[in-house]
């Protein structure tokens, strides 16, 4: 009853092409007839509105399996590799009943965890007999928190019909982002071009062999992408949308890549574990003024920090105080600038250095220093000094044989007039390493 | 060693005034003012400048000194009023390091 809307789409386009997996195509036919097998299989095997882990990354039998377990009003925890180290702990959260790994062959593997669940609002989703999703947030800035979503509020925007396209499943199979390119792809009869491995070289190998439209990515990728030149080896003309969220996009990066690829539209997304992925629409392809909000989502700024009320936002965190206001407001963290009905993301507030008072927003700076010739990668954060309260120390990774002095030296001459004085790092440290973590977000904590 | 370290900071503060409007009159030497009664340089201009000469000891001495820090700032003379009084403080520092 829940996956209705799928399954009459599906039927629908039976005979198209829905998931592309290791070089092999599948039809929605397959899909569907997979879906009920599934359910059989599961319905035999689990009590119903259990808690599940699916370990498992974006494959057919991954999304037939995610799909009955849906209908069987269980609550899904996806789990991908990227999380390896973190599997155990977040089963704990999540107080995980099954445990279902897909494994790389797409064989299913279920598991009995003995685990008493005793979480109110899993209890609550339970008693209600609601399926359920729990994400995990990434961590970046500080412990994973787990998001519990109702998920037949979050499956609503799906049953609007809209464009369905050739996507590929950049985005991970435990993101938000990821379930939201695979819910809103099927639901349009598009196709999910999935990708062994998430680097420059094989995304555009996929792009060219399958004709994909759609990249859904991170700004980190993006700047992969123009940096590993992989663009000029494959033939992308079948590409027509990138879309980027996840962190604030360098205006350079942007600018670059728009240049690059002029006829491509670049769209930037908004979306967080806890609210769910809102409609969006960028002022123009070479702009990073967006207008967020859709159906079921309002927005306001206090204190210019955006806050977001949604029918999509999670119930709350399985392990944090709810982060809500009283009146069910999402405070983002993030702090925007506004002009009419656009506004530009600027960072979270807490990323902002504080540098004797005047604020710097990594991004800003990162957007600079990311344009310097030999720069590969950058990554601001703050370092505490009596002097300034804080300094600006830049992270940088050269492809030049430059030593400290030279470079800080070119930096500090490439940055004025681009840069504020207080705003060019004050401490440039060299790292040979990459900044960024599995889900292409850039990591600014060491 | 003293010798050594000044010329350091000579050679950072000369990299910097490159960067400013008021520059520091290195032509004075030690005696040239930084921060304080005599000093050109602003908060911000100090603090570039003594991670860069913390970075420079590293570097050319492989000595991992911190300046800025609360001890420097509790000192009853300010270790950043002239280039000498903060090669003073850097090999007071080094010295207790050692």
């Amino acid at each position: 009853m829940y996956i209705d809307f799928l399954i009459e789409a599906f039927t629908a386009n039976k005979d198209k092409e829905a998931i592309v997996w290791q070089d092999q195509s599948f039809s929605y036919g397959w899909i569907l007839s997979s879906t009920q097998a599934k359910l059989a299989f599961l319905q035999e095997r689990l009590k119903p509105n259990s808690v599940v882990a699916l370990e498992a990354d974006f494959s057919p039998n991954a999304v037939a399996v995610l799909l009955a377990l849906i209908e069987c009003g269980c609550i899904i925890v996806p789990l991908t590799d990227s999380v390896a180290h973190k599997k155990a702990e977040f089963r704990e959260i999540a107080e995980v009943e099954f445990v279902i790994t897909v494994t790389i062959n797409d064989e299913i593997v279920i598991e009995h965890t003995g685990t008493k669940v005793e979480h109110e609002f899993l209890l609550h989703l339970k008693t209600e007999k609601r399926p359920g999703l729990v994400l995990f947030s990434s961590g970046s800035t500080g412990k994973s928190k787990a998001a519990l979503h109702d998920f037949v509020p979050l499956l609503e925007k799906f049953k609007v019909p809209r464009h369905g396209m050739r996507t590929i499943s950049f985005l991970l199979f435990d993101h938000i982002g990821g379930v939201n390119t695979l819910l809103y792809t099927l639901s349009n009869g598009g196709c999910v071009v999935t990708v062994n491995e998430r680097s420059p070289e094989e995304v555009c190998r996929s792009i060219e062999k399958y004709h994909v439209a759609t990249l859904p990515t991170s700004p980190t990728f993006i700047n992969l992408l123009l940096l590993s030149e992989a663009y000029k080896r494959f033939d992308l003309s079948s590409l027509t949308l990138v879309t980027y969220g996840t962190e604030v996009m360098p205006e350079s990066t942007l600018s670059r890549f728009n240049q690059l690829f002029p006829s491509v539209r670049l769209l930037q997304t908004y979306g967080l574990s806890e609210i769910g992925i809102m409609r969006s629409k960028s002022k123009s392809s070479d702009s990073l003024w967006v207008k967020i909000g859709g159906e079921g989502f309002e927005t306001r700024i206090v204190n210019n920090i955006l806050e977001i009320k949604a029918n999509s936002a999670m119930m709350g965190y399985l392990n944090a105080p709810s982060p809500f206001t009283a009146d069910g407001w999402f405070h983002t963290g993030d702090v925007v600038e506004v002009d009419g009905e656009y506004m530009k993301i600027l960072g979270r507030k807490s990323e902002i250095i504080n540098v004797g008072g005047e604020k710097v927003y990594p991004a800003e700076v990162e957007s600079v220093l990311q344009l310097m010739d030999g720069v590969e990668d950058v990554a601001i954060s703050a370092e505490r000094n009596p002097i300034t309260g804080n300094l600006v120390k830049a992270r940088v990774k050269l492809k030049t044989e430059e030593t400290i002095g030279e470079f800080r030296k070119r930096m500090r001459e490439f940055c004025k007039g681009k840069l504020e004085g207080f705003k060019v790092p004050q401490k440039v440290v060299l790292v040979d390493t990459t900044m960024h973590g599995e889900r292409f977000k850039k990591m600014r904590k060491e | 060693m003293e010798q050594k370290i000044i010329g350091i900071i000579l050679h950072e503060v000369s990299e910097l005034n490159e960067q400013l409007d008021h520059k520091v009159a290195i032509e004075n030497g030690e005696n040239a003012g930084l921060y304080g009664l005599t000093g050109v340089l602003d908060s911000l201009g100090l603090v570039t400048l003594i991670v860069a000469v913390e970075q420079a000891i590293e570097d050319e001495l492989g000595l991992a000194i911190s300046l800025a820090d609360e001890r420097a700032m509790s000192q009853k003379n300010s270790p950043f009023r002239t280039i000498g009084t903060l090669a003073d403080y850097i090999v007071k520092v080094s010295q207790e390091e050692a």
